[in-house]
């Protein structure tokens, strides 16, 4: 790994093609905070021409791992593989934060310790006030001040889907990988999931067992933590005899998908193989399955960074919501909406920014509904929507799909 | 003239620099951290010079500021646009103070009943060209980057592009400019009207000067009417040369097509390893035009065009109507640059420029340079204008880099024996200033220093560039 890195940072040309996708750099227009910039950096700690410093920490957070620019790159340069390095670069050099290396080490591991930790948190929330449409200030746990998140369910999703509802003769058999969002705050997502598939006679199990994908470490450089999770969710998935596993969130796809090949090796390659996001799942194996009967409302369509760029996937999630709501597409449907993580505690002017020309986009489509395909977007856009009071609603395609077959697709409260 | 020196004064020279300039722009102006100049120390050549300091400045007078302080210190000033020239134009080789122009990036003003438009030297190229096409007009210069270039590098660098046979060159639309001189004067050349011929030609002395004379703060550009639809063509041919004869014959024709592309056997060849297009291995050459206008000046040209490929032995050809078809026959040209690097690592892109009625000529000399040698040569380009792009790739192997250079200095003297230009569109910078004296006599370079000179008596402008000394 760490030869790879040195030779892939040669591979740049510096023709600064990256600039036009880099939605950091289209904020910024530093540098510092662009592909080729931090290549350069990259090379520069090859060269030991300089070390890791703060102001380094903060270029390489800079970047949203969202990897545009590894699909427009003349060059073929996998920029991913030199991001991750210097990841771990700062990590080994600057260490990991007190706070999220306690829990990546010791809590994502470990399910009821996790779930403890954030029963605790829930029990608390309730006696903050300032409620707002399913939001609120400030959630204890998760670090991000100022911002409009929303509560923390009762019921884990993992709990409420506990039991596999059993089919007669299902079509096929999968696995869901919740993710800790989903898990923990969309859980109504989940359920969506399972309802839409068992309506398409698939088989729905939630394995018990599984944990955090390892995004949230990996992306501040620490792979052990990370690597640890992987292998044990690998054991819990492969314990489970399943022809697919979906996700619904676009990160822990790219994750488990992509990013375990090269954590656990080739030998994941066939359970990557049956790894799905749920529109790609649909799109494939129940295209012709359904007749959904359209919701009335109008709905857009956002896409999320790691389903667009890294899994060049926009087609399927569209296909099923023209066929289960009034679609519109909206301009710019491809932009960050410039949540996820680490980026959006080190930079938080940047992602408001880009949340705001999101949530203007979507204005401008005149839909009163936008759907994505990832609960870290839900979150985002959700945020800035309730910031302003607005009337427009954020969802999971997929929960759009569920209302498209629930009640022949008439959702009662939409018609006023 | 490297300001991080070991001695004491050197040392105390850079801190009184850098106090100076934080006082006269704004410490959050001045960049000189380590990270920062690291990444200001390159452009699209992969040259690097460490610059000491970068300076972003907010208009006009930051830069004025600047520059008057780097005169008092003579320390050496380079405009970075985005960073993306071939010929080295923005790396500083000697050290200094990198403007980072890319944080003056306003579009001013846009008078469409006047058909100008005035912006700041760091706005992208297409941002202007997307802007403008909103009231139906058009900037056509179009070089290959304009999607991340800035039309401050474009005027300093006098950028050519695709679209240059029907439309011409960066120089053609720039009207007036705003210029900072290094004493920190500012100057007007040029008017905001569609001609004025009042005293010597100012404006064109500093476009394409590579920022060896001033730094542009406002540049006046020239719109024209939007052309209200493209269609593309493509043209496979089994014979160069058969390539070459229709390209002539479309222009003979009177048609001036808004794109001539040529691609030779080699770099079909990498394109279609590369992306696995179905263009057959008996092409051996093609011809991509784009032709613009009105749906009936195209229904007019498009036979004719097709006809003249047909005539002179293209064995197929493929109209593309839609922008979906465009794009597909597009994707091909698109794809050379990363296409070539499957040949060989390193490459030496070359931008050539010969009279139309050598074009044959040059490219057997190209061959003929490289008939026994291990390296590969990939042609393409704007053949319309001439304008070919001599991509020589070489891998690692010992001596394959100095004989990619033997071969590049062979092919620049042929160039300028048969009446052409040793840079079509790319500019000179540090990696073409030895070919300089072959094309240029020594009393026009004497006139050209003199100029250089007259505006940098201290020599403090993008030192290194342009000339050899």
């Amino acid at each position: 790994m760490s030869t790879d890195w040195k030779e892939e940072v040669s591979k740049c040309s510096k023709c600064g093609k990256c600039h036009t996708v880099c939605p950091v750099f289209l904020e910024t227009g530093d540098e510092s905070m662009v592909s080729r910039g931090r290549i350069s950096l990259a090379e520069a700690l090859r060269d030991k021409q300089i070390v890791y410093t703060d102001k380094l920490r903060d270029y390489v957070y800079s970047c949203k791992k969202c990897m545009r620019c590894r699909t427009v790159c003349p060059s073929g340069v996998d920029y991913e593989v030199i991001i991750s390095a210097m990841l771990r670069g700062v990590a080994e050099n600057m260490g990991v934060p007190l706070l999220p290396r306690i829990i990546f080490r010791y809590i994502l591991p470990r399910r009821i310790l996790f779930d403890t930790m954030l029963k605790i948190s829930s029990k608390i929330q309730r006696f903050i006030p300032m409620k707002k449409r399913g939001q609120m200030r400030h959630l204890p746990l998760l670090f991000m001040g100022k911002r409009w998140i929303p509560t923390l369910a009762k019921k884990s999703a993992l709990k409420k889907l506990r039991e596999t509802k059993k089919l007669k003769n299902p079509r096929m058999r999968v696995g869901l990988f919740t993710g800790c969002l989903i898990n923990y705050i969309y859980v109504d997502i989940a359920e969506a999931v399972v309802d839409v598939l068992n309506r398409m006679n698939i088989e729905v199990v939630v394995p018990q067992g599984q944990l955090c994908c390892g995004t949230p470490s990996s992306s501040m450089g620490d792979y052990k933590s990370s690597k640890k999770l992987a292998d044990l969710n690998r054991e819990v998935f492969e314990s489970h005899k399943l022809d697919a596993i979906v996700t619904a969130c676009a990160t822990c796809t790219k994750t488990i998908k992509m990013d375990y090949l090269r954590t656990l090796g080739p030998s994941w390659q066939p359970m990557s193989d049956k790894i799905y996001d749920i529109s790609e799942f649909i799109e494939k194996y129940c295209g012709d399955e359904y007749e959904a009967n359209p919701v009335k409302e109008k709905v857009t369509y956002h896409d999320p960074c790691h389903l667009l760029w890294v899994r060049g996937i926009s087609d399927e999630p569209r296909n099923v919501l023209k066929k289960s709501s009034n679609y519109v597409e909206m301009d710019q449907a491809g932009a960050c909406c410039g949540g996820g993580g680490i980026f959006t505690i080190i930079h938080y002017d940047l992602t408001l920014k880009m949340l705001e020309r999101k949530v203007a986009s979507i204005e401008r489509s005149g839909a009163n509904t936008v759907a994505t395909n990832c609960p870290g977007c839900v979150m985002q856009i959700a945020d800035g929507f309730a910031g302003k009071n607005s009337k427009v609603k954020t969802t999971h395609s997929i929960q759009i799909l569920q209302k498209a077959l629930v009640n022949g697709g008439i959702d009662k409260g939409d018609e006023k | 003239m490297k300001l991080f020196g070991k001695t004491k004064t050197e040392d105390s020279k850079h801190q009184r620099v850098l106090r100076e300039l934080i006082k006269a722009v704004g410490r959050e102006k001045v960049l000189s951290a380590i990270e920062d100049r690291i990444c200001y120390s390159y452009d699209g050549t992969k040259q690097k010079a460490l610059p000491d300091i970068v300076v972003r400045p907010g208009g006009t007078s930051d830069v004025s500021n600047t520059l008057k302080i780097a005169n008092k210190y003579e320390i050496p000033i380079y405009a970075r646009g985005a960073g993306t020239g071939l010929t080295g134009g923005a790396v500083p080789l000697m050290g200094g103070i990198v403007f980072d122009l890319k944080s003056m990036n306003r579009i001013i003003e846009i008078c469409p009943e006047d058909f100008v438009a005035t912006v700041e030297p760091g706005v992208v190229t297409k941002d202007l060209q997307d802007e403008i096409a909103k009231f139906d007009l058009f900037y056509p210069p179009d070089p290959s980057s304009a999607a991340f270039s800035t039309i401050g590098g474009n005027v300093a660098e006098c950028a050519g592009g695709i679209t240059g046979l029907k439309y011409g060159v960066t120089r053609d639309y720039i009207l007036a400019l705003e210029i900072v001189l290094p004493d920190g004067s500012v100057i007007n050349t040029g008017r905001k009207t569609l001609r004025s011929v009042t005293g010597y030609d100012l404006t064109r002395l500093f476009i394409g000067s590579e920022g060896t004379l001033g730094v542009f703060t406002k540049i006046t550009v020239k719109l024209i009417p939007k052309p209200k639809k493209i269609e593309t063509l493509a043209a496979y041919f089994s014979d160069r040369d058969d390539a070459i004869d229709a390209a002539d014959l479309i222009i003979d024709n009177n048609i001036l097509p808004r794109t001539l592309e040529f691609m030779d056997k080699m770099t079909i060849n990498a394109v279609r390893s590369y992306t696995g297009t179905d263009i057959g291995e008996d092409v051996k050459a093609l011809l991509l035009i784009d032709i613009d206008g009105t749906e009936e000046s195209i229904s007019h040209e498009m036979p004719v065009v097709e006809n003249a490929c047909k005539e002179n032995k293209a064995f197929s050809t493929k109209v593309a109507e839609t922008a979906k078809e465009r794009e597909a026959i597009w994707a091909a040209r698109r794809s050379i640059s990363p296409a070539l690097y499957n040949i060989a690592p390193h490459k030496i892109n070359e931008d050539i420029c010969v009279p139309r009625s050598k074009i044959k000529e040059i490219l057997q000399k190209v061959d003929q340079i490289n008939e026994h040698q291990t390296i590969y040569i990939a042609n393409f380009g704007h053949i319309g204008d001439g304008n070919i792009h001599v991509n020589i790739m070489y891998n690692d192997d010992p001596g394959q880099a100095e004989l990619a250079e033997s071969i590049v200095n062979k092919v620049m003297r042929e160039v300028v024996a048969v009446e052409g230009t040793i840079s079509g569109e790319h500019g000179i910078g540090n990696k073409k200033s030895q070919f300089m004296e072959l094309e240029i006599s020594p009393k026009e370079l004497a006139i050209m220093k003199r100029f250089k000179s007259f505006f940098d008596p201290k020599g403090i402008m993008n030192p290194g560039k342009m000339f050899l000394s």
